[in-house]
């Protein structure tokens, strides 16, 4: 069964000139007729399915459209053109977070993350200490979060969402972040999941974890699919590209 | 988005819940400044309208303070929903729920802001040695006809705000002028003619009157009245809702 489809996936961006953010900008702008914007077009036709338990890789270069795809599928953005189909429930790990709000306090950012995943307030509860334990961030569970550092919010963040029993998990360079201890907790979550056949699109740089842990890698360039299918194929492709 | 916002209940309690917290959390006095602003609010229009222009209405200052309550659910609550989307810039780009939770929770927080303001208006009204008649069974409908107009102009104000930033600064004159139109110092039923139909088109105007009514002075409200009230925060429920949908998809990108 598919879990994700992708048909014909276009995103276009408009870049204005200049950003014009209020509507005294805008009334100006009509008497100005100078300023316009550009499209930039972040990706161009994407086809692909991703299977149950399957995990998918993405991979290209920096400005490729790798986390504009992810947040397709997240469906925080809309494609422009073309069609995505998940079935099941998302837990997303984009822009190196999943939606904390800097004013709360790390449990109670995690009570709300829980809510939104569904969970009740019992079940909750009972994960917390875990979730904390994993990021190794106990001794500051009441502390707000705008005073944690970035390290520490990417590894709240990412233990947040591998704890709360994710279906489908899309997650945009997590590694990037974290020291060898953290990593290799991410190692052992990476290969529970890979044994209890969770979905994940996995975007990274980092080719080594990407041929360990996909299934099938997709490679884009400049917003276009270069190609789709086995790691071993694809990191040589993209490394001829380069 | 009635399912929707049934499916995401747990969340919409949490958010509404955080919110309230966090609005008093950093002050010393917490909920007392709340209060203290209305109150405050109070004491002045009663010195200017008991005493520099004496009001033959009975009872002004809990006239005045139940105006000030109830315009106050609308005041705050509309400038909380305006900021609903853009002060969670996270929950709009980094997971996805459907939007109008966070519209929803903004508006529940100012229910309940509204509903602490009620109860000091109850302690004023106890030690006015007023005590309310079986016609104040209307207020909860009432409450609810607020709380629908809520939640109607911040889906609008917030989508609106979050593509044009200076709605909130259009907004606040909006406000200043709605104070003075919606009758919060002033009674409107010793209006006559157009005038008076002209000012109670303002549903606002409307439910500040016949809430003044039913708590105050033991009348009945017309179901003429409670029609029209109900209609206009239904309308502005679908408009808000319509603004709110054309513009949500865009949401993460302009945050």
């Amino acid at each position: 069964m598919d879990i994700i489809e992708a048909k014909n996936i276009w995103k276009n961006y408009k870049i204005p000139h200049e950003k014009r953010n209020t509507l005294f900008e805008i009334l100006y702008g009509l008497l100005d007729t100078k300023m316009g914007y550009e499209t930039f077009t972040a990706l161009k036709d994407i086809n692909f399915t991703v299977k149950k338990g399957e995990w998918l890789g993405v991979i290209g270069h920096n400005g490729s459209g790798k986390s504009t795809l992810l947040k397709v599928i997240a469906n925080t953005i809309r494609p422009t053109k073309g069609k995505i189909t998940v079935n099941g429930k998302i837990t997303s790990f984009l822009e190196l977070g999943v939606g904390f709000q800097p004013d709360l306090t790390a449990k109670e950012n995690i009570k709300i993350y829980g809510a939104i995943m569904g969970l009740s307030d019992t079940e909750i509860d009972d994960r917390i200490d875990g979730i904390l334990e994993f990021g190794g961030l106990t001794r500051f569970k009441d502390t707000k979060i705008k005073n944690f550092s970035s390290g520490m919010i990417v590894r709240l963040a990412f233990s947040t969402a591998v704890q709360i029993e994710p279906e489908i998990l899309l997650l945009d360079e997590v590694l990037a972040v974290g020291d060898l201890d953290f990593q290799k907790k991410c190692f052992e979550v990476f290969d529970r999941y890979r044994e209890m056949d969770k979905t994940v699109v996995y975007v990274s740089h980092d080719l080594g974890t990407v041929q360990r842990f996909c299934d099938k890698v997709l490679l884009l360039n400049h917003g276009e699919q270069i190609g789709i299918g086995s790691p071993e194929e694809m990191i040589s492709l993209y490394k001829s590209i380069a | 988005m009635i399912k929707n916002l049934w499916k995401y209940r747990h969340l919409v309690k949490r958010l509404a819940v955080s919110d309230f917290k966090v609005r008093y959390k950093n002050s010393v006095l917490g909920f007392f400044w709340s209060l203290l602003e209305p109150l405050l609010m109070l004491l002045v229009l009663y010195i200017v309208f008991a005493d520099i222009f004496p009001s033959t209405q009975e009872n002004y200052h809990l006239f005045l303070l139940l105006g000030i309550a109830l315009w106050d659910f609308f005041a705050k609550g509309t400038s909380m929903g305006l900021q609903g989307i853009l002060s969670k810039p996270g929950m709009v780009r980094q997971v996805y729920i459907p939007r109008e939770i966070l519209i929803f929770s903004s508006s529940l927080t100012a229910l309940m802001m509204a509903v602490l303001e009620l109860g000091v208006f109850g302690i004023f009204m106890a030690i006015s040695g007023l005590m309310p008649t079986s016609t104040i069974i209307y207020l909860p409908l009432i409450f609810m006809t607020i709380f629908i107009i809520v939640f109607g102009s911040s889906l609008a104000l917030g989508a609106l705000n979050t593509y044009y930033r200076d709605v909130q600064y259009i907004w606040a004159v909006i406000l200043q002028a709605g104070f003075f139109a919606s009758g919060v110092f002033i009674d409107f039923s010793t209006y006559q003619g157009d005038l008076k139909r002209l000012l109670l088109l303002n549903p606002m105007a409307r439910i500040l009157l016949i809430s003044r009514d039913c708590v105050l002075y033991n009348k009945v409200v017309s179901s003429w009245d409670l029609t029209f009230c109900l209609a206009s925060s239904l309308v502005i429920l679908l408009i808000g809702y319509f603004i709110f949908s054309k513009l949500e998809p865009g949401f993460a990108e302009e945050v």
